[in-house]
């Protein structure tokens, strides 16, 4: 099964001019970054240097969804809200890295909040540093955006070692209800130990579900592979029949074919 | 700076004759302590429940002096007085305001702690050893207010071949295992656990009160201001608890400090805040030689 | 871990146990009081740095009554006291740290408390010099960095400048109930409240680059937003943004070159002071 319908074409081109502001300040020399000083060190060693902070959100409402208590299917309509407000957020999140000319954007969080005044609605937010290539090589990705990617400031030295770049950060989604099981069906498997068939065959395609879309966006950047794949669960604040299934990762391509990574020293610590 | 106890309870006495030895020491803590040459000998505590008169002897407030007057303390405690700058407002205008500094609190809490502390150092004292590691001590506010227990609680050791402790006073330290391993490599010889308490009562005048209490004031209407009073008082109170401390010191260091910050903030802006500084007495007691720069590196798992 | 290892700790153990025992000589000099664990005070030291005593800075900044109600828009006032409250508390602390000759503060903890009528923040840090001294400097530095970042940071180049912080208070925005009832159904961006919350966080990302700007820095590190209702006021949210403002003082930065490890055993490595000594 493909993406869902194609994200809405009105995506804002414009960000909040409190946004063009701050960015323009950035791209006079000053810089920000939320890698800790660890990070920051690996970046530069890995030839990057950080130019901001930049992030993206939208407060999205999430329709209303009717679902046949007895049957288990994908909630289309919740998948679909819940992709475009992740894309909206990243969008954003790039346009800013965009602005400032970078190369791409590592440590890439995704975070949901609610509040309280928002019912049925919540707040989509995607954080990241944009980084770029001192040398002037571009790093730009297939689609001639800048790369995103989750990957720690550790990660990211050492995959750039591994002669693999990222490409761009990949989700796939899946907004799954549950079946209830009838009385029947509950009760004369009590205190049983006994697989329960809806159960499994319902965790086992959405979670399929959202990894083949995760695969097909990495293709879509013309990546090799995907590393650092996560899968998250979560019923957010649907109840517990309803889970979202996302899977993300990071595509990457292998660009030179020598690994430059240093033998490693073996240690065993003796202390705690 | 100790008192005396009375003899140690009965059940500690017995406890101690039965020759095996209990210690509040984890494993990876025992096995760096015998590593050093140290042997436990037994769990050791000390307790004091001490109570503090409400502006007991020796306050201002008690020698009948109001504490609204402007007029330093006359035990040379810290003291800041606040006037009013309108003229006459009402009676229930606050026009005099006033920092002051609680010595009969501070005296309070040294006792208790000097208590607890000196009948620790009895118990390992009455087992012989040469000093206390691991300490934990606790402050705990009990029932009835102007109330707290103060315990302490350690496993005391002996240093093989070592001497018996200066002054008949065992050396204790907050720390025990890999830790105290480092330190006593980096050169460093633990003394005494230390600590000192300072209190501060905020009485505030009509400028703090309408500030902490979102009156807009005189003149004040919708602008944000710094607390001069209360800042003053945060500032001096943690000022006089180093000060306190480092009297204690007498020249030594102090690692590992812990700095508690408590207020209560009572009504009409008014606030009591108490400052508690804790830390590892330690001397040296060789030359420090520094170590190279160590290399970073970076895991693969 | 050698023999020859565990023999020489027993040794030091005794040594600083019968150095008590004779009287200390007249001290008259100001002891060390310093917060940080002994690991810290070894790098720091290996960095040619030492500590100097604990230093402290306090602020309270009030805020009106009234403030909180439901407006719209940035809460302006809460704004400004909560950048006065940091701002001033960090002037205290850097006040502390010159008069015991500190070059700068690193290791500060940071307590915010934001009430219904007051903001507070105390900074709690060490100050430290260079071991060979070296003339204090008009503007200490003020940084969260620990003892270990800042060893860190100066090996490649760079130096600590300040605290960055910048705040923005606002109002959560309000739909028409005509507006709520349509949107019931829909999957919809809800586009005031984006730009409302949009433009907060921006503000306040935007006020710690600038004080970041203000202290001559290059670059603010170890960014960290935070954002949340008020517990008082939940119809109103603060975002938060702190960094660490650095400075590069050396001509290029310098790379660390790291060694790659590969660890055998489930611990937690932290490097043991017998490691540093190349044992």
């Amino acid at each position: 099964m493909t993406q869902p319908a194609d994200p809405p074409k009105d995506l804002p081109k414009d960000l909040p001019k409190d946004a063009t502001h701050r960015l323009e300040e950035l791209e006079h020399g000053l810089f920000t970054s939320d890698l800790s000083v660890n990070e920051f060190l690996l970046v530069k060693e890995a030839g990057f240097h950080p130019l901001g902070f930049v992030m993206g959100s939208s407060i999205y409402h999430i329709g209303l969804q009717t679902r046949k208590w007895g049957e288990s299917q994908e909630l289309t309509k919740l998948t679909e809200a819940m992709y475009t407000a992740r894309e909206l957020a990243m969008n954003r999140m790039e346009e800013e890295a965009e602005e400032l000319g970078a190369d791409g954007v590592v440590g890439v969080r995704l975070d949901v909040n609610y509040y309280e005044w928002g019912s049925d609605s919540a707040e989509f937010i995607a954080f990241g540093t944009a980084v770029k290539a001192e040398d002037g090589t571009s790093y730009k990705n297939a689609l001639g955006k800048p790369f995103t990617s989750d990957l720690s400031g550790q990660d990211f030295w050492t995959l750039m070692q591994t002669g693999h770049v990222p490409q761009g950060l990949v989700m796939g989604t899946c907004v799954y209800h549950i079946a209830h099981r009838k009385l029947t069906q509950a009760l004369g498997s009590m205190g049983q130990n006994v697989e329960l068939p809806n159960f499994t065959q319902a965790l086992y395609e959405a979670r399929e579900l959202a990894m083949t879309r995760m695969q097909d966006e990495a293709g879509q950047l013309n990546a090799s592979g995907i590393v650092g794949v996560r899968l998250e669960e979560k019923s957010h604040q649907w109840g517990s029949h309803t889970i979202e299934f996302l899977s993300i990762g990071t595509a990457v391509t292998k660009t030179t074919g020598e690994v430059t990574l240093p033998k490693p020293l073996t240690i065993i610590s003796l202390d705690n | 700076m100790s008192q005396s106890s009375a003899e140690l309870p009965e059940a500690a006495v017995r406890r101690f004759s039965s020759g095996a030895f209990s210690s509040g020491l984890t494993v990876p803590d025992f096995a760096a302590c015998l590593q050093l040459g140290l042997e436990p000998v037994g769990l050791v505590q000390g307790f004091c429940v001490m109570q503090w008169g409400w502006y007991g002897a020796g306050s201002s407030f008690m020698r009948g002096s109001n504490p609204y007057t402007m007029g330093a303390q006359s035990d040379g405690a810290y003291s800041e007085s606040y006037r009013c700058p309108h003229g006459y407002v009402s009676a229930e205008h606050r026009m005099w305001g006033q920092n002051l500094e609680q010595p009969w609190v501070e005296a309070a809490w040294s006792a208790g702690y000097g208590a607890a502390y000196a009948r620790m150092l009895d118990e390992a004292t009455a087992l012989g050893a040469h000093g206390v590691i691991g300490v934990v001590d606790r402050v705990t506010p009990v029932a009835d207010s102007q109330t707290s227990e103060f315990h302490f609680l350690g496993t005391a050791v002996t240093v093989e071949d070592g001497p018996p402790p200066a002054a008949g006073v065992p050396w204790t330290t907050y720390l025990a295992g890999q830790r105290l391993t480092k330190s006593i490599e980096a050169g460093f010889m633990p003394v005494a656990v230390v600590a000192s308490m300072a209190s501060v009562r905020v009485w505030a005048y009509c400028i703090t009160e309408y500030q902490m209490e979102g009156g807009r004031g005189w003149g004040n209407t919708n602008q944000t201001g710094e607390v001069e009073q209360v800042i003053r008082a945060h500032m001096a109170v943690r000022q006089l608890a180093r000060k306190h401390v480092r009297q204690k010191l007498v020249g030594d260091a102090l690692h590992g400090v812990q700095i508690d910050v408590e207020k209560r903030e009572l009504a009409q802006g008014d606030e009591v805040i108490d400052c508690t500084i804790r830390g590892n007495r330690v001397r040296r007691f060789k030359d420090f030689d520094v170590v190279p720069s160590p290399r970073p590196t970076v895991r693969l798992s | 871990m050698s023999e020859d290892v565990a023999i020489d700790v027993k040794a030091e153990m005794l040594r600083g146990a019968q150095s008590l025992a004779t009287a200390p000589p007249p001290n008259t000099k100001r002891g060390v009081t310093s917060d940080l664990s002994i690991d810290e005070a070894l790098l720091l030291h290996s960095a040619g740095w030492e500590p100097v005593d604990l230093v402290c800075g306090v602020s309270v900044a009030s805020v009106p009554f009234g403030v909180w109600n439901w407006g719209q828009g940035e809460i302006g006032v809460a704004s400004a006291a909560h950048n006065a409250a940091v701002q001033g508390a960090a002037e205290r602390l850097k006040e502390e740290c010159a008069k015991v000759h500190g070059h700068g503060v690193v290791g500060v903890r940071i307590g915010v408390e934001v009430r219904n009528h007051h903001i507070d923040v105390d900074l709690v840090g060490t100050a430290v010099r260079p071991v060979d001294g070296g003339s204090t400097p008009a503007l200490p530095f003020v940084s969260d960095l620990s003892a270990r970042d800042f060893t860190l940071l100066k090996g490649a180049g760079w130096m600590p400048a300040g605290l960055a912080f910048g705040a923005s208070f606002v109002y959560a925005p309000r739909r028409s109930a005509g507006a709520a009832l349509q949107q019931k159904t829909q999957n919809i961006e809800l586009t005031n409240f984006t730009q409302a919350m949009y433009a907060a966080r921006e503000s306040a990302m935007e006020r710690m680059q600038r004080s970041a700007l203000e202290v001559g820095g290059h670059g603010v590190v170890g960014v960290k937003v935070t954002e949340g209702p008020m517990s008082f006021a939940r119809h109103a949210v603060g975002f938060t943004a702190w960094g660490t403002t650095v400075k590069l003082v050396a001509d290029v930065h310098r790379n660390i070159e790291p060694q790659v490890i590969l660890p055998l055993d489930d611990a937690v490595v932290m490097f043991a002071a017998q490691n540093l000594r190349g044992k």
